[in-house]
């Protein structure tokens, strides 16, 4: 966790003097991700909550059995399943995905979640059927859904390897 | 934002019933002190990483992009637009509209696939938020696993749409 906060640091510190270098606007940056961070403070709080109940709440049982990497294909179905309904954002969808994790789920299982969560979460489909029309929003679908079990598969098959 | 948060309030509300039949207080403090660790966990790489989402949304204009798509083809092209994808900062409203305009500048519809694919998939302004909310090591396997996958949807999308765009994609009726 600290090596990870160093790292961001670094990499924001270097974004900062891009910015300055390039377009001398960054105080406006810093300016606009305090905004953000304080709209998305109730979001965010509301999710570590929500968070934390799933993770005392989820059954060890049913983690065991269709979620943990012994659920086999299982859990990556489950995992697939489980992003498309997260029909929410980043900063509400990952704490959640992060406590699915803490209560022993699968590298597959994970994988799966997000990159179903990132390709065919619910929340995109209004704005990918108005923009694009529902064909494409169906279509654009169905080619995403082997992409989330493969990706699954692939973790799962990693997580075999680094036992 | 708004939606989310009525969502996340009523999923919140429900759990805590939940828990209050099933273990009572106990249950339901043990809960919101998983919740509060996490927080205080996560605090400081929160701010850092609303720093950096903000710092690449000033760098990375629109116009940037716009320069940096159109001018190649094929597989180049499949990369570069889903580079671009994952380096356009913002929501649904900013995207959205932004790949709508590939149609009108007569970009290939598998331009679009890869660009979209490559927002979902890469999106490097979420991924502090990935490394500091779920897990750096985690988030570091899931990109690496995911990162064939827009060229590969953009290479699919060249070969069973040929070179039209999004607005004859489905006129004939077919994909």
């Amino acid at each position: 966790m600290i090596l990870t906060t160093a790292v961001l640091s670094a990499v924001a510190l270097i974004l900062f003097f891009v910015n300055r270098k390039e377009n001398g606007k960054q105080v406006e940056g810093l300016k606009i991700g305090a905004k953000e961070m304080w709209q998305c403070l109730p979001l965010i709080l509301g999710a570590f909550v929500l968070a934390g109940m799933i993770e005392v709440l989820i059954p060890g049982e049913f983690v065991r059995d269709w979620l943990s990497a012994e659920a086999g294909i299982k859990g990556i179905v489950l995992g697939t399943l489980g992003g498309l309904l997260l029909a929410m954002g980043p900063y509400a969808a990952f704490p959640i995905i992060a406590s699915v994790l803490a209560s022993g789920a699968g590298l597959g299982t994970v994988v799966a979640l997000i990159t179903s969560w990132s390709l065919l979460g619910l929340s995109k489909a209004p704005f990918e059927s108005s923009f694009f029309g529902l064909k494409f929003f169906f279509y654009k679908s169905i080619l995403s859904i082997p992409f989330c079990l493969a990706a699954g598969l692939i973790a799962q098959w990693i997580e075999s390897l680094l036992r | 934002m708004k939606k989310s948060l009525i969502v996340i309030a009523v999923s919140v509300l429900v759990l805590v019933i939940v828990a209050m039949i099933i273990g009572g207080w106990n249950l339901i403090l043990e809960g919101l002190e998983t919740a509060w660790n996490t927080a205080i966990q996560s605090a400081l790489m929160l701010v850092v990483s609303f720093i950096v989402i903000a710092q690449i949304q000033i760098l990375l204009s629109r116009e940037r992009m716009d320069s940096w798509l159109g001018k190649y083809s094929g597989v180049k092209g499949i990369a570069i637009s889903a580079i671009a994808g994952g380096l356009i900062p913002g929501g649904p409203y900013v995207y959205y509209p932004f790949a709508k305009s590939f149609a009108e500048k007569g970009l290939p519809a598998y331009i679009l696939i890869a660009f979209l694919f490559g927002k979902h998939l890469y999106d490097f302004s979420r991924l502090p938020m990935e490394i500091s909310l779920i897990d750096p090591q985690i988030a570091l396997i899931r990109n690496l696993i995911t990162l064939p996958i827009p060229i590969i949807a953009g290479l699919l999308a060249e070969y069973l749409l040929k070179n039209r765009t999004k607005a004859n994609l489905f006129s004939e009726g077919e994909v």
